[in-house]
Formats: structure tokens, sequence, C-alpha cells
């Protein structure tokens, strides 16, 4: 229990902690400091902006609140009880508006924003400056995502202080000195970085904003919803702005445990995927080779029914692992227990002994020491991780990394043995594990039995006994726990693997884009398609149902936590729902599956969650108790890449998050995908006298790409890296040679 | 540069620290701080070129526009001005035909006012490259060119 | 005169900044002595000697090495940094201690650095200071060479051209890679200052008084100059005199003998019209306080300071506008734009003064002007908003009528015959970036 004191502000006596921000403290009693650069989540409080000053009794000069904490015996004055500390404000505001123009009514920000509030509260009413104005170039892009206008910006440091101290991509840095100093990215390069978009809501005027919002809407114009992004399996409590039916702009909605308030930018920006301009909006037949045609959803339903009916039971199923949990269950539903097709491709399998080591993603900031396994940068799978590792690590938590661009560099594929030799007794870094109370393990690598095997590490390392420890597997889609719980829950019943394949039906675009999903549509004989994008399904689906985007969607889904959370319709579809449909085409099978969401969920929820309600998830979801779960035994027979013999290289292609159908088709996104590049080894470029920027040929047995080459001095030589879009033909072990 | 730079930051606890004296070793090579000179800092300080041109920006003596071969600074701040700076100044640029803060069409020689040189005492203070010269009065200037000119 | 020389003793005759001069003068025997002390009995001399901070502030400085941490009591490496960043207009003290006298510096920090416990020493240097820093650099070979260094590394940085890393936790910042804006205190450098770590912050002369300090011991120091103000200072001595130059003189050494006696008074037949009395960012006094002895508390008297101990002649064809926006100029120059009061603020001042100063301001703003300064004094996140609103400030206090006589008269009553007459400012000329306008 931390110690009370009691400190008085504005005459009233407050008791909080001792150590809480002062103005934290006045915010609970009712009482406002303003602020401008204040942001606790930027890391210590800077003094800049100067618009917290009050005035503290034994102090002869006015104090910034925001650097303050309650101390015992503290007596506060705001603006409210102090002539000094308000004239402190009022010169403060008059010198922020010195040389901000008087473009409200045409600023996005205008009715959202914290100067226009505070000057109406504390303001001059009149200007004294005379004088010319600073003037720039506005607004001007600092990428195709955000706009910066330098004349409205007050300089207060928050976006700079983001770039540099949350996402520590500095990239968006202050340029220049005193009066003469605006924000800039280097040489205009666009300010490229997964987190960027977090500027724009930190801006607390309009200097940074939206390049997709900007003069969308008013305030008093929108809707807000609240939502979950299922763009990646963090699952980012969001904000849904809306006008008129249509998504405007997605803001983060903070839940502490699970985003800070903080949003990658594909979850920030990639809304407009809804509007793309293939979007499926009827059902589609195939016609000749290459083409649909339309059909009306009676016609679209008699086909499926008949097409269904007519397999024999010889039908496979593929899952993206984006479904709600609702939307999985119903198809589950229809399929296995009306044609008892139990055949199915589900997304990348996180096994339930991770429940025995649950956290929370907050714990990540309280760990001493966190561990992170496998190839795969964090930020790619599970991009707000990321931004809990760097938090910890700033707070002097120690991060190891091991995989093949890691702290500790080994062989591409040797997360699991990673994990053994961590278990083993020969392991220093294991020792440590087993001896802290407060350590974390990640595995970021693909591969369906990661969540076992960091489970059976953690286990023989004795986390389950320590409720400070615990360990996490970034998955490879949003809700693929979710989808695969409801694709359990429907029924109990196995059947073979059915040779030949009589009917594919792909739901979603993501399994509609995987590789192995396309191979296996060439054995079906009828593929059924539910994708939201036409030229996903075109040239080898045979039927096309229209489906929907998250955004559009009421519902569940299970993040990486194994934390349930809420979806809210926050656009309506532009085509039926998906539980719509399918409970019509369940009907005609005698099936019955509620066209709502509600239901649905109580109905499996009974099975596999224990009876829980939608109601009782709540805004921001709590976090279930870890689960009593045995340890399994780690799957025995993985092999990590054979070493490269420095002729030939080994090929680690990784899944970029700026990657999939949604992200094609936002235009302002385009500039975040990876280029055609491969990363090599700082030795191995030598070696083959490469330098980066250079032009490089990666050839493997009968396949070659050119692809520009980028040097990384963390990379393990013998390895190099390449976006999986970029790979697409490479064998495991590639030549690269300067043409 | 890079191995340069890699033992100036073993001198000090953080390798950022070694910021101020790469980018001089950078400027010293190629004239001043062109956006590869800052990549090439950037990458031996395993740093961002926003970053070092962030903090280049900051400090005065740091170049981030083309500048002449030699650099002659003439201390504008009151005590040397009390004592006739700007008819130093004046003479400078009456003599290399350009304005404070501006370099001669050949490139050879940029001239700028600056603040309190630390030579008060003995004002005018000029820095030619940044060795000073003090005082100068206004008939010393063109012998300060001429050697400026002739590579002195 | 020389018989008070402390900091610069026997460099008159000698070129100390070889190692065996100053050995021959008893260099770094101190040293030795010190390190046969403990050193708590070092501290203990320092704060016997109750010297004041010589950069500017005048804080006690064997108070400001008690703050730091005892071994034991914090587990970061202590760090002791040396203020060499010397910018404030009118100072040029330190740069003349590191051209004549570097080991007396050298053997300062190395005994500062066994009284705090620290085996890290940092001297942070203007970069513009280049024969200093190669003097400074050769002289910490010759000690090396003698085996002087013990277990103490002396790192020389050099800076890059910002007034504002003199400030002290701006020049950490700087140190630590950063661009060099001041952090808000607490916590202090004595507590989390250089990596977070304790951290002593001393200016040039200060620590180069230390071995004197310990070789006499306190009472011997504190027994010079006043009471509140003991021992000597080096004078920096500019502007319109006729003997310009650092005297290191007793304090209580009154403005008329350093300006008259050791300066030579005004040359020709000119008359003193104000005297700047510790550096540009002080309150400015006129010809009536000619007698007013060199120490803090007859300084504070007059409602200015001390300041880094530079005394700036101006005489009477001077006008006082023009001075107030040249020195306005340099702090707008020098604000690091990281508080609002002082980024804004120094540019409207410049903005003002430059218009009073052209005849075309009304009266009103006259009054904003000293309004701005109200509004930017005691409000921002360091003192260098202060260092611009005091000044100029009292000018307008000081001299109004000269100010109103520009805006009766709609121009400067000098008409053209003022000593900073056009006088061409570096914020005119210098910008990183083409969109920046600066002001008119
Ligand atoms: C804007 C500003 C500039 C300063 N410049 C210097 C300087 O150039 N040299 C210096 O020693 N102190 C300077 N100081 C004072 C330092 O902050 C600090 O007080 C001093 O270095 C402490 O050393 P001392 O106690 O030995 O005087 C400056 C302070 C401010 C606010
Ligand atoms: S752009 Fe916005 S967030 Fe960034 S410094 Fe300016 S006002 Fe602050
Ligand atoms: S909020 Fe306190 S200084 Fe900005």
């Amino acid at each position: 229990m931390p110690e009370l004191v009691t400190l008085t502000i504005d005459d009233r006596e407050v008791q909080v902690p001792k150590g809480t921000g002062l103005v934290e403290t006045a915010m609970g009693a009712g009482i406002e400091i303003p602020v401008f650069c204040y942001e606790p989540r930027l890391g210590p409080a800077v003094g800049a902006c100067r618009m917290c000053l009050v005035e503290i009794e034994g102090m002869p000069k006015l104090q910034a609140g925001c650097t303050m904490t309650a101390q015992d015996g503290l007596v506060v004055r705001t603006a409210a009880t102090s002539d000094k500390a308000a004239q402190g404000q009022n010169a403060t505001l008059e010198f922020l508006l010195l040389n901000h123009p008087l473009d409200c009514p045409v600023c996005d920000k205008g009715g959202e924003c914290p100067l226009q509030d505070l000057t109406f509260r504390y303001g001059p009413g009149t200007t004294r400056m005379v004088f010319p104005k600073r003037t720039f170039d506005k607004p001007i892009p600092i990428s195709p995502t955000i706009a910066l206008d330098r004349e409205r910006c007050i300089l207060c440091y928050r976006c700079t202080r983001f770039s540099e101290g949350v996402a520590e991509d500095h990239q968006l840095v202050p340029r220049n000195r005193g009066a003469q100093t605006l924000i800039t990215t280097f040489e205009e390069e666009p300010y490229r970085a997964p987190f960027s978009g977090n500027v724009i809501e930190l801006c607390p005027v309009g200097a940074l904003t939206s390049t997709q919002y900007r003069f969308e809407a008013r305030p008093w114009e929108i809707q807000n919803v609240p939502t979950v992004c299922t763009m990646c399996p963090v699952g980012c409590n969001v904000t849904v702005t809306t006008r008129e039916g249509k998504v405007k702009r997605i803001l983060s909605r903070n839940h502490p445990e699970v985003d800070q308030g903080w949003l990658c930018d594909k979850g920030r920006f990639a809304f407009s995927h809804l509007r793309a301009e293939d979007r499926v909006t009827q059902p589609l037949r195939r016609v000749r080779r290459r083409g649909f045609a339309t059909i009306s959803w009676e016609e679209a339903l008699d086909e499926t029914e008949r097409v269904l009916r007519g397999a024999g039971g010889r039908i496979v199923t593929a899952l993206s692992g984006s479904e709600t949990i609702e939307h999985a269950y119903g198809l589950a539903k229809l399929l296995r227990t009306g044609l008892g097709a139990h055949s199915a491709v589900l997304p990348e399998e996180t096994d339930v002994a991770i429940d025995a080591f649950r956290l929370p993603l907050s714990a990540i900031r309280g760990a001493e020491l966190i561990v992170v396994v496998g190839d795969d940068p964090v930020a790619e799978r599970a991009p707000v991780v990321d931004l809990w590792l760097k938090l910890a690590r700033r707070g002097g938590a120690e991060v190891v990394t091991i995989g093949a661009a890691g702290s500790v560099l080994t062989a591409p594929g040797s997360a699991a043995q990673t994990c053994r030799e961590l278990a083993g007794s020969g392991s220093e870094l294991g020792r440590r594990l087993r001896e802290s109370e407060r350590a974390i393990l990640i595995w970021s690598s693909p591969g369906g039995h990661g969540g076992a095997e960091i489970a059976a590490l953690a286990g023989e390392l004795g986390f389950a006994g320590k409720p400070g420890s615990g360990a996490f597997h970034l998955p490879a889609t949003p809700n693929g726990r979710g989808v695969a719980d409801a694709w359990a829950a429907a029924s109990d019943d196995e059947g073979p693997n059915p040779e030949p394949i009589a009917v594919l039906v792909v739901s979603g675009d993501e399994a509609a884009s995987d590789p192995h999903v396309r191979a296996l549509a060439e054995r079906a004989e009828t593929v059924i398609a539910i994708v939201m994008f036409e030229r996903v399904a075109l040239g080898w689906a045979d039927l096309v149902l229209p489906g929907t985007s998250y955004l559009e969607r009421d519902g569940t889904a299970m993040n990486l936590e194994g934390r349930l959370q809420r979806l809210r319709r926050a656009a309506i579809p532009p085509v039926a729902d998906e539980l719509s449909w399918l409970s019509q085409l369940a009907a005609r099978f005698g099936v019955d599956v509620s066209p709502y969401p509600a239901p649905v969920f109580e109905e499996l929820a009974g099975t596999v969650y224990g009876g829980l309600t939608l109601g009782e998830l709540g805004e921001r979801a709590a976090l279930a108790e870890r689960a009593q779960i045995p340890a399994p035994a780690p799957d025995p027979d993985t092999e990590p890449a054979r070493p490269s013999d420095g002729h030939y290289l080994n090929l680690l292609p990784y899944r970029p998050l700026f990657a999939g159908a949604a992200v094609e088709r936002v235009p302002e996104l385009q500039f975040q995908r990876p280029a055609a590049e491969v990363e090599l080894s700082w030795d191995d470029a030598q070696r083959r006298g490469i330098s980066s920027g250079d032009e490089v040929l990666v050839r493997s047995n009968g396949t070659s790409a050119t692809l520009r080459a980028r040097l990384n001095r963390r990379l393990l030589p013998g390895v190099v890296r390449i976006a999986d879009e970029h790979a697409r033909d490479l064998h495991a072990t590639v030549e690269v040679t300067k043409p | 540069m890079y191995d340069e730079i890699q033992e100036i930051k073993a001198q000090y606890p953080r390798t950022r620290s070694a910021v101020l004296p790469a980018l001089r070793i950078a400027q010293q090579r190629y004239g001043w701080l062109t956006p590869d000179a800052l990549r090439e800092v950037a990458d031996a300080l395993d740093e961002t070129p926003a970053f070092c041109q962030s903090v280049a920006s900051f400090y005065d003596m740091f170049h981030l526009a083309p500048v002449g071969r030699r650099l002659v600074e003439v201390c504008t701040n009151i005590s040397c001005a009390l004592v006739g700076a700007q008819q130093v100044l004046e003479a400078f640029e009456q003599e290399l035909g350009i304005r404070a803060g501006e370099t001669t069409d050949d490139g050879q020689v940029t001239l700028r006012a600056l603040e309190c040189a630390g030579g008060c005492g003995w004002g005018t203070v000029v820095a030619v490259d940044h060795r000073y010269r003090e005082p100068v009065r206004p008939e010393d200037v063109p012998a300060i060119v001429q050697e400026v000119r002739d590579g002195g | 005169m020389a018989a008070s020389e402390i900091v610069l003793a026997g460099a008159a005759d000698r070129d100390l900044t070889q190692i065996d001069a100053y050995r021959e003068v008893g260099g770094y025997a101190t040293l030795d002595r010190a390190r046969g002390m403990g050193p708590q009995a070092v501290l203990d001399e320092l704060l016997t000697a109750d010297i004041k901070g010589r950069g500017g502030a005048g804080f006690p400085m064997g108070r400001k090495a008690s703050f730091i941490p005892k071994p034991g009591q914090n587990p970061n490496p202590t760090y002791l940094t040396v203020n060499a960043d010397e910018s404030e207009p009118g100072t040029f003290k330190d740069r003349e201690i590191m051209l004549r006298v570097p080991h007396r510096l050298i053997e300062g920090c190395l005994i500062t650095a066994h009284a705090i416990g620290s085996r890290n020493v940092f001297i942070y240097i203007r970069g513009e200071y280049l024969r200093e820093f190669e003097i400074i650099r050769a002289a910490l070979e010759q000690a090396h060479g003698a085996g002087l260094m013990g277990d103490v590394t002396i790192v020389l940085h050099r800076g890059a051209g910002a007034y504002i890393c003199g400030e002290e936790t701006a020049l950490l910042e700087s140190l630590e890679g950063e661009r060099g804006q001041p952090r808000t205190k607490p916590p202090f450098p004595a507590i989390a200052g250089l990596y977070a770590s304790p951290t002593l912050i001393n200016n040039v002369e200060t620590i180069a008084t230390v071995p004197a300090i310990v070789e006499h011991g306190g009472a011997w120091y504190a027994d010079q100059g006043t009471e509140g103000s003991r021992g000597t200072r080096v004078f920096s001595l500019s502007g319109n005199v006729r003997r310009g130059g650092n005297y290191e003189l007793e304090l209580g050494t009154t403005l008329r003998d350093l300006i008259y006696h050791h300066g030579g008074g005004l040359p020709g037949s000119r008359r003193i019209k104000a005297i700047i009395p510790g550096g540009s960012s002080v309150p400015v006094l006129t010809a009536d306080d000619i007698d007013t002895p060199l120490t803090f508390e007859a300084m504070a008297d007059k409602g200015t300071f001390l300041g880094s101990g530079a005394v700036i002649v101006i005489d009477d064809r001077c006008c006082m506008v023009q001075l107030g926006l040249r020195v306005a100029q340099f702090y707008m120059h020098e604000s690091c734009g990281k508080c609002t009061p002082c980024r804004e603020g120094t540019r409207w001042m410049v903005q003002i003064l430059r218009k009073i100063e052209d005849g075309r301001a009304e009266q009103a703003e006259l009054d904003l002007l000293l309004d701005v300064c109200d509004r930017i004094l005691g409000k921002c996140l360091c003192p260098l908003g202060d260092a611009a609103a005091m000044p100029i400030a009292s000018y307008v206090d000081k001299f109004r009528a000269e100010f109103q006589a520009h805006i009766d008269a709609g121009g400067c009553p000098y008409k053209g015959e003022s000593s900073l007459e056009r006088v061409f400012a570096p914020v005119d000329q210098h910008t990183h970036h083409p969109t920046v306008e600066v002001p008119a």
C-alpha cells in the first residue's frame, strides 16, 4: 500500500498516494490544471509548454504543475484561486497564439481542440500581436497518411517525443533551434514507421492531421462506436468515427492492459478497404475461365445448397482466423452438424496450455527479464506488443531476443530448439528465468506448435507458480483461437480427410489468399469463397458469397492474451451479414443458427466459455484467470535450418505487418509495404561486394528475383530476409549475386 | 569513418554521446553535412539520419547547406559591436563582395556574423576557420581576405 | 593585482601550459596532498573556503559538492563535469584560464574528482574554442604522461555552437548526444545528472580555484574578498574601455577601480552611460553606480547580479534601444525552443524593439514590451528567458526617456551616429531551412 499524503489544491484538501502526479491529483478533485505537452505515456514530464503553471505556497516562482507530484502538506493554487497562476496561463496562451493562425473554422481539429478550448477558458480576448506571423508552406504531407501544418504547431514536442521515446523510430524530429524550430522528417522523406499515426491523436492542435480525415467531418456530425480492431492478434480497443454510416477514422480507445492507447497504422488507416472498388456486394458465379456474373441471393443460396448437398460430405473448410467467433460457429454448425463436414484448415493454432501462464500484455512493462524466441520481428506479428517491449526496456527490463536477427543469433527455425536449451540445466539465461519472479517469454515465429513449445518451456521454468511470470504466443491470425474454439464447439465428431475434395469452402480473404488454400482449391471440384474482394476470388472460385469486415460486425474475438473482446458494428455493411444468410442456409439443412450474434455467442459460450454472456465482456474486457492446465510435451521433431555453407544462404521469409488483401486496397498505406528488398548480413554483403541499395539477383533452383539489397548489421551471417510477397517462388536456400 | 566513430563511442558510457564528435568528423570530410554524410554518421552510431540531422541543426557550427572552403566569422555581439564590429563586418562584405551569411561565387569563402566569440576585451574578434584574430579593425580586413584567399 | 592572483597566479612570467613550468610553481603538489587526505577532508576545505560558483549562478561550490551521494549511497557512478562552454556575452575569462593555466584546471578536476569519489570527468568545452581545446588536450597528454591521472579519466568534449549548452542541464543533454535543451529540475544533477547519475557541474574558474584552496586551506581563501563574496575573480572587462581584458582581482574591488585603474578608463573624452556588471543577462547599472563594489551582495543591492563577472562598459554614443535590440536578438537566436514563453517571447521582444528603433512604434508598445518581459520573467523552464527579459526591462526602466524619444520623434535620436548603428545579428542570417521566416 503506498503511503497516502494530504495536500491542498485551491483550498480543497485532497488525499492521494504519495507521488501521484499533480495534474492527476487535481483532476481527481475536479480541478483542472490545463496541459499541452504533458502526456504521461510519453515518459517523464518535460515541462515545456508552461500551460500548467500553478502557484505553490513557499515557492516564489510559478511552477509547472505537470512536473510535480503530490507531497504531504503541499499547498497549490491554480488559476481558479491565484491571480498569479491565472496571469501565467494567460501569458502562455498569448505566446502560443502569437503565431498560431486563426483558421479554426477550416481546421479539422476545430471543435475537439484543446488549444481552442483553453483559449476560450483562460485566453486573452484580443491579440496584441501586430507583426507578421511565422509562415510556412502548408499543409505538407509528412507521409501519405499524415499532413503537417507547421503554422498551427505549438511546439509541444508530443509528436517527436512519441517518435523518439515510445515508438523509438526516431524519424519525426524537431529541426533548428528556438523560434525557428519545426517538426520534420529526414530530407522530407515520408514518416514511415508502424506507429506513425499515433502522432495525429497526440497532437493537441490541428498541426498533425489525418489525410484520410481531412475535411471529412465536423465533431457535431459524427458518431463514435467503441469496438475492437482485429487486424492482428493484439485486439487493440478502438473508437470508430462514422459520419452518415461511413467510417471516417479510427482512434484509440485505450485499454490500459492491452494497448495503452496506441494503435499501429494498419489498425488506424486500413479501414478504407471497406470502400474498395472490387468489393463484392452481390453473390457471384463463375462464368468462363476468368470472369464472374452477378446472381441474386436466392440463386446463390440455391446454388450453395445444391453444391453442398451434392458433395456427399466430401467438404473441406478453410478458415481465415479473422472471423468473429459467432461467424465461425455459424459456419461450423452448418457444415459439421448439417453436412458432417468435419475437415477443416484451421488458422495457426495456439495451444490452450498457454492459458496456464496467462498475463495481460501490460505485465510486460513490469517484467525484469523478457525473452523473445523466434525469427519474426514482434512488430510484424503483433505490433503493439513491440511497444510494450520497448516500454519495458526503457524501464530497465532486460529484453533478450533469440533468432536470426536477434540479440542472440541462432539459425533460422531454431525457436523450438532454443526453448529446449533454455529449459536445460546448462543454460545461464534459463537459470535466470527460473529465478526471476517477473520473467516473460514470448514466441514470435511461424508454426502452430509455438504456443505449446513456449508453454512447455514456461512450465519447465516453474512459471506456473509465479503470478508475475508468464508466456505469450504471437499467432499469425487475429482470432485464430476464437475460431478454433468455435469450430470445436460445433461438434465433437471427427471425419476422415475427404479425397477427392468435392467442395472447398473458403472463409475470408486471408484464407483465400493463402497459397496452401489455393493449392487445395486446385484439387477441389467446386470452390465456394466468402470474400470481400472480387479479385481475391477471381480465376479459381466458382461461387462467391460477399464477406464483411470486422468494422461491420457484431460479435466477439479472442486476442493473443486469451482475452475475449466485444466487436460492435460501426458501419452498416453494403451486403447481408454472414450470420444472416448462414442462418437461412443452415435452416435448409435443418440446422438452427440464429441470425444474431448474441444468441449464437450464448449457445457456444455455454460449451466453451463457461456460460459467459456478451454483456459481461463490457467495453474494456477483463482477462480471465489463469487456467490450470498441465504443460504439454514439446514436439520432438522440429529441425532448424542447416547452417549456410557460405555460398548458399538460408532464406528467411517473413510476413510483413503491412500486407494482406485489406492493406493492398488502401492507397495511402502502400508506402508502408516492404520494398522489393533482400536483407543481407554485413559479412555476406561484404564478401559479395554488395552495398546497401545495390540491385542484386536472388536465385534458387530454377527461380530468381531481382531485389534491392539492404544491409542489416544485426542479421545472422548466412541468412537473408525477404518479405514473403517478394520471396514467392524462392526456395529455402538461395544464392545472392550482383548482376 | 565508421571505425573512427566506433573509437569515439568507446570513450562514453552511452554511444549517443558520440554524436557531436561524429558529426564533426563527417563535416570535416565532406565540407558540410550532406544527406549522405548524415546517413553515414547514423549508420556508424546506430541512429537514424533524422536524429542526426535534428541534433546537427541545433548547433550553429554544423552546416546543413553547402558552405565555402573557408569560414570567416565576425563577432557582432555587444562588446565587439560597441567597438566597431559592424564596420569590420562591412569591410569583409565589401572585400569579398558578399553579404553576411553568403558564400563567394567561387565557393571559396563563407562570411557570417557570430554571436559572442569570447574575446570581448579585444574586439572586434574575427575567426577564420575558428582561429581567432583579435582585435581586428576595418583597415586590417583586406590583408586578412588576401591571406584567406591565398590559403593562409 | 598580481599579488591577489590565485587562478592565474604565476602565468604572467611563465608559460604554464608546460607541465614542468607548472610544477616549478608548485603545480600538482596539492594533488598529491589531496589524495593523501580523505575525500571528506577535501570537501571540508571547500566548504570552509565558501567559494561561490563562478559560472553565473553563484551557488556555493562546497555545498553543491556535498550533495553528491557518498559511495554506497547510489549504485550509479559519479561524474564530474566541467562547464567550459563560456558563451555569455562579455565573458572570456575561462578561455584565458584554459589558455594560460590549463594544468591548474586539470589539477582542480583531479582534486575535485577525488573529493566526490568520481572517476569520470568530462570537460565540456565550447566548440568555437579551438585553440583552447588544443591546449587542454596537450596538457592532458602531459598529465597522462606524468602518471598523474590515477584511476580517473578526463574526456574533453567539444560543443558545437549553442549558448544554451552552458546551462547545466542543457550541457548534460548535449553531452549525452541530444539537442541541448534544458531539463526540468528536480531532479538536480547532483542526484540524477549525466546518464541519470550523480553529477557535479562546475565552471572552469571554480574548478581552477580548487588547488589553491586545498593548498593554502579554506580559511586562507575565505579571508580574501568580503564576507558574502570570498576570494578573487577573474573579471572580463570589455566595451568602451582603453584596456579591455581579464583582471583577476579580489572580490570587493569597485567598478571604478576595475574600469579606470585597471582598464585605463574610456577612450577619448567619452563618458560612461551604462555598465553591465555580470554579462549580458543582468540588469544594467548607470554611471552613478561606478563605486559599487564587485561583490554578489552589492550587486544584489543594486538590483542586478555579478553573474559571470563580465563587465561591459557602454559610453554615451550608444543608443540603448539598439543595445536592447541587439541583446534581444542574441537571446532569440540562442533560445533553445523548448518552452513557450522563451521561444515566442524573445522573438516578440525583437519585433517590438525593432519597431521602436525604427520609430514606428506607438506609445502602448513601450508598455507592451515591459509586459512581454514580465510575462517571460519567472515562467520559463530555464533561466534563459529571464536572462533576456531582465536586461531589456532594466534598459527601459533606467533609460526610459531614450525609448520615449524614439516614439516621440518617430526615429532614433542618434540619427545614425550610435555605436551600435545597423549592427547585424546572426539571427538575421542563418537558417537551416528555407521556409522559415525570420522576423521583419
Ligand atoms: C543560459 C545559461 C547559460 C549559462 N552559461 C554558462 C557558461 O557558459 N559557463 C558556465 O560555467 N556556466 C554557465 N551557466 C551557469 C550554469 O548553469 C551553472 O550554474 C554553472 O556551470 C555551475 O558552475 P559553478 O557553480 O561553478 O558556477 C549558464 C546558465 C544559463 C541559465
Ligand atoms: S505538430 Fe502537434 S504534437 Fe507535434 S509539436 Fe506541433 S503541436 Fe505538438
Ligand atoms: S503541461 Fe506542464 S509544461 Fe506543458
